[in-house]
């Protein structure tokens, strides 16, 4: 499998500035780093060759390679400062609905070494306290509201009580009860936890599946229902004298701050960075959005599966030379002599921050789209992908190491362990299918390769023209937006730019708008919505509400990004549809294998006559290529005005037919009947689009992901290569695009 | 979980496959292929596991694996089946899936009147 995996602590750096390496081994002993430029990172003896450039640069001899491991799983984490020291009587409460039986035994709130409540490997909650277990027989309810209640009297009698709230039941249903009378000792905690504990080597443990809900802790024994009527009632409840400490998690929920309402101001800490902003146990669809009414919204939903910062520690550190040229450079760690057996920890060497370097064309290396995708396991969790592949999964060897490793954390492609959506994606861990030479499911038959790697058949274009230019990251584009793009006449994406965020779609609306040029080389692209957090940075969040070809919902009530407020699903459905800034949107998938386009009428029109100049190609262009043997496929776009195509962009060719794989997206496909499928529906196709804009700037798109993979067919000697550089050339060149007289939109 | 169950009336549909397995089906293989790509069948006869190829020389060389439907339990490599041909492997997987879910030997079948 693979020996040792690593991260960088950035996937955007500036020459100059210092990049972090962090490894652990997975069975290597030592290893050496060297730093290399990936040009092409396709091995299929079909392709134009695996190509990367070592740079010469002194990252030191043989390193250790120690086992880090993976920590997976989110809690609340609270320091005592020394509040806790002195409870004798004592209650612990709050309100949880939990999503996962197992047969784990899981903590809901822990001082660890002196009281806890959880839920056993049988599903029965149990709390401990002065050495004595108490357990409620009755099993918990799965997806279900229930109030627990632990309290500890002076005197030594310990209560635990549980109430389900089924929302039929009236107000004083009766709850479950487990007593004991035992000798109290003193409180020697000094933190707590929520869902987990601390584990026997310090780290938290013992993880809780679900959502809890204002949990709090009282300095005296109260009754149960006492309890459940003050949680209900915050207001009342944070003048309550007994009180010690109630969280709310309603308060500052887009950061990793969690609020004590107590005048003691216990606030803690998130970690793993579970989901926020979720509906809590007062929510019954009074209100959709959590701006509105954030006190609904007083849930978190923890994951034992929720990863945030792997943490490891750092193996070393190395400074971007100066003068290394803007590219997308790998630091190659190979272990125990190994090439064969390299991790590559890829990474963006972006431009100076401070000048620019003369390249007008930038290729936008699109982070978001592959953090969505990070270590995704599409093939191996989804038994239907194999339907959409049209042929057998093929299991690399890293996606071997992520059956193996679950704990690396997964992609927005997957669901927790309980079923529910993945709604975070981050890049403090290492992201196996961010290297080149690394083969996927969906990547069509033929090369099968897909983002990152299937980006290289664009590399290496740029590199066989002998094109110079910069490589920009989405996160770059997100914090630096226009300011950083008009340094390029030219943006260039990768074959599958599908996240963005609303920073992002902005900035290469107004680059466009205001005379840029945009060369879309993919499918499916600018299609979710997705967030970053200020207070996390490094993790995407993205919550695919209401339609879109998508792996989960968020749950009702739920659409609203935790770390932005915003309305989480489709650009389309938040006035910023794909066909608005490339002129095509997303209208098909099939990962078997891809067609050619037929050249339209619209290639004949003069305004086109620059895209095909030099080109003696028929009707029927990219009846080749390396992911799935053509060039429309795998993804595919089409014009659409209804969606915000502009009126004068030119179709210039469109595939005609595609195989039964390719169905329509849900959110066209109103009204489900038998024949949206791709031999028997037109509106199944690939549209090579171009249209001028009023600035003078001018887009291209291809919308599917499967050209790239022809450009890079016969070593880049094809007419898919040539109409591609075409572009780029009249592209690069500033003078003004005009918008069409008879065409005006 | 499929409602389709296959039989002897699909073999017309495994011929088809065999002479091509990959991109354009007949409706009716297409629909075999699901049920054997897909979640599987329910109840008795539920097939605990996914063939996968694991690649061992990526673009050259395959181990026959079984995926178990568990995330982060191990693969098990099938013992002496290794690929150096992709649609060799479709047709063998093809035959293998449909013994697991008709109990015929495929080629037996084919071979009958
Ligand atoms: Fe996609």
């Amino acid at each position: 499998m693979l020996p040792l995996v690593a991260y960088t602590d950035k996937l955007s750096v500036a020459p100059g500035e210092a990049l972090s390496v962090m490894v652990s081994s997975f069975g290597a002993r030592q290893y050496r780093a060297d730093l290399r430029r990936i040009i092409q990172g396709d091995t299929n003896p079909q392709g134009p060759g695996y190509k990367d450039q070592p740079v010469a640069l002194d990252l030191g001899g043989s390193r250790a390679a120690v086992a880090k491991g993976f920590y997976p799983g989110s809690c609340v984490i609270i320091p005592g400062q020394g509040m806790l020291g002195d409870l004798r009587a004592f209650t612990l409460a709050l309100a949880m609905r939990p999503s996962l039986i197992d047969g784990r035994e899981s903590s809901l709130i822990a001082l660890p070494g002196f009281a806890r409540i959880g839920i056993d490997a049988a599903g029965c909650v149990f709390a401990e306290a002065f050495g004595t277990r108490l357990v409620i027989s009755a099993a918990v309810a799965l997806e279900t509201w229930h109030i627990v209640s632990f309290s500890a009297s002076a005197e030594g009698g310990l209560t635990l009580a549980v109430t389900c709230e089924r929302d039929a039941a009236s107000a004083d249903i009766a709850p479950s009860l487990a007593t004991a009378t035992v000798q109290p000792s003193p409180c020697r905690a000094d933190e707590v936890l929520i869902a987990a504990t601390r584990g026997g080597d310090g780290r938290p443990a013992g993880f809780f599946d679900g959502k809890i809900d204002r949990p709090a802790l009282f300095a005296t024994d109260l009754s149960h229902e006492a309890v459940r009527r003050l949680l209900a009632d915050f207001e009342r409840l944070s003048r309550q004298r007994s009180l010690r400490a109630a969280w709310d998690f309603s308060q500052r929920m887009t950061t990793q701050v969690i609020c004590d309402i107590s005048p003691f101001h216990l606030d803690g800490r998130i970690h793993n960075a579970p989901a926020r902003a979720m509906t809590g146990w007062q929510w019954k669809g009074q209100e959709l959005d959590w701006k509105k009414r954030p006190d609904l919204y007083s849930a978190i939903h923890f994951h034992s599966t929720d990863v945030y910062d792997t943490g490891w520690e750092v193996d070393f550190t190395l400074t971007l030379p100066e003068d290394l040229p803007s590219g997308v450079y790998a630091l190659r760690l190979v272990p125990d002599g190994v090439e064969e057996d390299a991790y590559y920890c890829v990474f963006a060497l972006r431009p100076p921050r401070d000048r620019v370097t003369g390249n007008t064309v930038a290729f936008l290396f699109p982070t978001c789209s592959y953090l969505a995708y990070a270590n995704h396991r599409l093939g191996m969790d989804v038994p239907g992908t194999e339907i959409g592949m049209g042929r057998v999964v093929e299991m690399d060897r890293h996606h071997m190491f992520l059956q193996t490793h679950p704990g690396i954390g997964l992609s927005v492609y997957e669901v927790h362990d309980d079923g529910s959506g993945v709604f975070h994606s981050s890049r403090l861990r290492p992201i196996l299918d961010l290297q080149p030479k690394v083969k996927s499911f969906l990547g069509g038959f033929g090369s099968n390769i897909w983002q990152f790697n299937a980006d290289t058949h664009v590399l290496g274009w740029l590199d066989a023209i002998g094109q110079g230019y910069d490589v920009i990251t989405d996160e770059d584009l997100h914090a630096e937006g226009l300011r950083l793009l008009s340094r390029y006449n030219v943006v260039i994406t990768g074959t599958h730019p599908e996240y963005h965020t609303r920073p992002m779609i902005e900035a290469l609306q107004g680059f466009t708008d205001r005379g840029g040029r945009l060369m879309y080389l993919g499918g499916n692209g600018f299609y979710w919505v997705v967030s970053f957090n200020e207070d996390m940075p490094g993790i995407m969040e993205c919550r695919r509400s209401e339609a879109g070809i998508r792996p989960w919902e968020p749950g009702h009530g739920q659409f609203h990004h935790a770390f932005t407020g915003e309305y989480g699903g489709l650009w389309r459905r938040n006035g910023r549809p794909p066909n608005h800034l490339c002129g095509v949107g997303m209208t098909s998938q099939g990962f078997d294998i891809s067609e050619p386009y037929m050249l339209t009428p619209d290639a004949a029109e003069p305004r086109a006559a620059f895209i095909f100049e030099g080109l003696d190609c028929g009707a029927k262009i990219g009846d080749f290529g390396l992911a799935g043997g053509g060039a429309a496929g795998l993804e595919v776009d089409r014009a659409d005005p209804a969606q915000g195509t502009p009126a004068h962009a030119l179709v210039l060719a469109s595939s005609v037919r595609h195989t039964d794989i390719y169905l329509m997206t849900p959110e066209d496909l109103l009204d489900p009947t038998p024949e949206w499928s791709g031999t028997q529906a037109e509106i199944i196709r690939a549209d090579l689009t171009f249209f001028e804009t009023e600035g003078g700037g001018a887009v291209f798109s291809t919308g599917s992901i499967a050209w790239a993979g022809s450009m890079a067919w016969n070593g880049y000697q094809n007419e898919i290569a040539a109409i591609t550089t075409n572009v780029l050339r009249r592209f690069d060149d500033p003078r003004r695009f005009e918008m069409p007289r008879d065409r005006q939109s | 979980m499929s409602r389709y169950r296959i039989d002897r009336s699909d073999l017309a549909f495994a011929r088809e496959f065999l002479a091509d397995p990959i991109g354009y089906h007949s409706p009716g293989l297409q629909r075999v292929l699901n049920l054997m790509r897909g979640s599987g069948v329910a109840g008795a006869g539920e097939i605990p596991f996914k063939y996968v190829l694991v690649v061992e020389d990526r673009h050259g060389r395959w181990r026959l694996g079984r995926l178990p439907l568990r995330r982060g339990a191990p693969v098990e490599l099938v013992e002496g089946v290794v690929y150096t041909d992709l649609i060799a492997a479709e047709r063998d997987i093809f035959s293998r899936r449909w013994k697991d879910l008709t109990g015929d030997d495929l080629d037996q079948a084919l071979s009958q009147p």
